[in-house]
């Protein structure tokens, strides 16, 4: 890029090629490092983690999220972080599916799914209350002429010297949309890591015998919900970075960058789950 | 029966507690200025806007929260394996979480306001002492509420996580809440009150907040007793909902179906809240708009 080109509109998605290959390159390593470890189910569960962090990393995306220039209704969004507001959500649901983790992969994933989408939608339903009798203000998007899901026009319910306020309906179901994602990948990170230590964690202690099993799962389960929250907040961070500040939901022109955080996301994930791989071995001991 | 019984009154006793703990964690972060409208609070002096506002921002409200209870949750956690009896374990737990609070507290009015010293504003020893010793009381309240949340979903409905991860994961969920709902009403409508009512601040107000009161200075007591009638009732609500319906859908109906139960209801509640917020949302068009009269097409 040369400087006689100027600087290119802050909206549109750059990519850089080398450092796609790199990353790429690295998640390659990393899934052929688990697989050398041998273990078994750990290259199952390495491909969960990649998939968890991925589904966070694109559902931080869809969360409306304003920032301090919401909290003085100078823009729309929620007055929050995006990290924050998407962890929120994200572990409410690690919290149904964990929960219902004894009832199988499918409905614990699931579970965590909507007790996400429940923690945003209840949220998304405040702000709007908070805003309309407590501001005594509309909702009005500054991004876009028209709400995609209502048809509702916006320009004209921006009061004045403002880029709008509230959550139009569209950005409502972006977030809930976010939390359904945040809180289903968090769950399935946790699934994956606890089905991995459940199965490796009474062997790698030295007791076969059913009661030192279960004696053992409470150590699984606080590890895989550890592991499975850090996870989670590396790449809701990510996903903040690559936003940059804040975001109306999915029809935000930011919203077109999440291709770049799925590569990254893939990457960090794997490097994380292999992390918590390397728990369940033998190595060094 | 009985288990179901039993499970339905805890969820309504942790839906009540949750609702305190919303209310409390809102009316702390105003006082402190913890949520985003610190931006404002901060850039007053650098537009020349000396004031009396408490300012303790250095983290958001959910990571502080989920520091605080998480702290809080294992304290009581470390308390109950020494056999203490649960109620004192989580007096005590969250009694020295909050000192923690004050520290960090302490700290962070200091450092904050002596980096505006360049701007003339000056470090107030009596705020200092009178606003943070409040703010310790109301997260005192928020801790407290959520940890014991944490222990009775824990010990009451049996969830697998232990009090520590229960205690990171609802603080940081108390916080985003928390920070969501009040924010708007603590950063426009306290902090703007000298701006028009139905209307966002204009950006080239930013700065200009209200410093004086009905008599004398305004200082953040004053925020916590304007924002404790609307945002922190409704971030209370927000949260006491979020853990009452969360909660309530698991305990009546997670055996229903094999647990797609628990996963259908969720899905009605959240279609619920989606046609009341759209109901919200017309109301609001047809009642305080348009501004400006809508552009041809």
């Amino acid at each position: 890029m040369s400087a006689i080109a100027g600087p290119k509109s802050s909206l549109s998605v750059e990519y850089n090629a080398v450092a796609i290959i790199v990353s790429l390159i690295i998640l390659v390593l990393i899934i052929a490092a688990t697989f050398m470890l041998g273990i078994p189910m750990a290259l199952s569960a390495l491909i969960g983690i990649i998939v968890g962090g991925v589904l966070i990393g694109f559902g931080v995306h869809f969360v409306p999220v304003g920032g301090a220039p919401a909290a003085m209704g100078q823009a729309p969004g929620i007055a929050t972080g995006v990290a924050m507001l998407a962890g929120g959500a994200g572990l409410a649901g690690l919290f149904g599916g964990a929960w219902a983790a004894s009832q199988g992969l499918v409905v614990a994933t699931v579970t965590g799914a909507i007790g996400g989408g429940l923690m945003m939608a209840i949220t998304c339903f405040f702000v709007n209350v908070i805003y309309v009798f407590g501001m005594g203000v509309p909702a009005a998007s500054g991004k876009v002429k028209k709400d995609p899901i209502t048809g509702d026009t916006q320009p004209e319910f921006k009061s004045q010297g403002t880029e709008g306020h509230g959550l139009p309906f569209v950005s409502f179901v972006g977030g809930v949309i976010g939390g359904i994602f945040g809180g289903g990948g968090g769950t399935l990170v946790y699934m994956m890591l606890l089905g991995l230590y459940t199965a490796t964690l009474p062997k790698l202690m030295g007791s076969q015998s059913v009661a030192n099993s279960v004696a053992i799962l409470p150590i699984a389960v606080s590890l895989a919900g550890v592991f499975a929250i850090g996870i989670f907040l590396v790449n809701a961070v990510l996903a903040a970075y690559n936003i940059t500040g804040t975001i109306e939901g999915p029809h935000d022109p930011k919203f077109k960058r999440f291709p770049r955080d799925i590569i990254a996301s893939a990457v960090a994930s794997g490097l994380c789950g292999f992390v918590a791989i390397l728990i369940a071995t033998s190595i060094g001991m | 029966m009985e288990n179901i019984v039993l499970g339905i009154g805890i969820t309504a006793l942790a839906g009540a507690l949750a609702a305190v703990a919303g209310a409390a964690e809102d009316t702390e972060s105003n006082i402190g200025s913890q949520g985003d409208p610190n931006s404002q609070v901060q850039l007053a002096p650098q537009m020349g806007y000396i004031h009396r506002i408490f300012n303790k921002a250095v983290a958001g409200e959910p990571p502080a929260y989920g520091l605080w209870c998480a702290l809080g949750a294992g304290l009581t956690w470390a308390f109950l394996a020494m056999q203490l009896n649960a109620v004192l374990a989580i007096v005590l737990g969250c009694a020295i979480t909050i000192f923690v609070q004050g520290v960090y507290a302490t700290t962070a009015y200091l450092g904050r306001t002596a980096s505006l010293a360049k701007f003339g504003q000056p470090v107030y020893i009596d705020i200092l002492k009178s606003m943070t010793s409040v703010t310790m009381a109301h997260a005192f309240v928020a801790v407290f509420c959520t940890v014991t949340i944490c222990y009775l979903m824990n010990s009451a409905l049996g969830h697998p996580f232990p009090l520590p991860i229960l205690g990171f994961i609802w603080g940081i969920a108390l916080g985003a809440a928390g920070s969501a709902t009040g924010n708007p009403y603590y950063g426009k409508e306290r902090q703007y009150q000298n701006q028009k009512f139905g209307a966002g601040v204009p950006i080239a107000a930013s700065g200009n907040i209200v410093r004086y009161a009905e008599a004398g200075v305004r200082n953040s007591l004053d925020n916590g007793w304007f924002t404790a009638k609307l945002g922190g009732a409704a971030s209370g609500l927000c949260f006491g909902f979020i853990v009452f319906l969360e909660l309530w859908r698991t305990v009546l109906f997670e055996k229903v179906g094999a647990g797609w139960g628990a996963i259908v209801v969720g899905i009605l509640i959240i279609l619920v809240f989606m046609v009341v917020d759209r109901f919200i949302e017309v109301w609001a068009r047809k009642t305080y708009g348009p501004y400006t009269k809508p552009e041809e097409a």
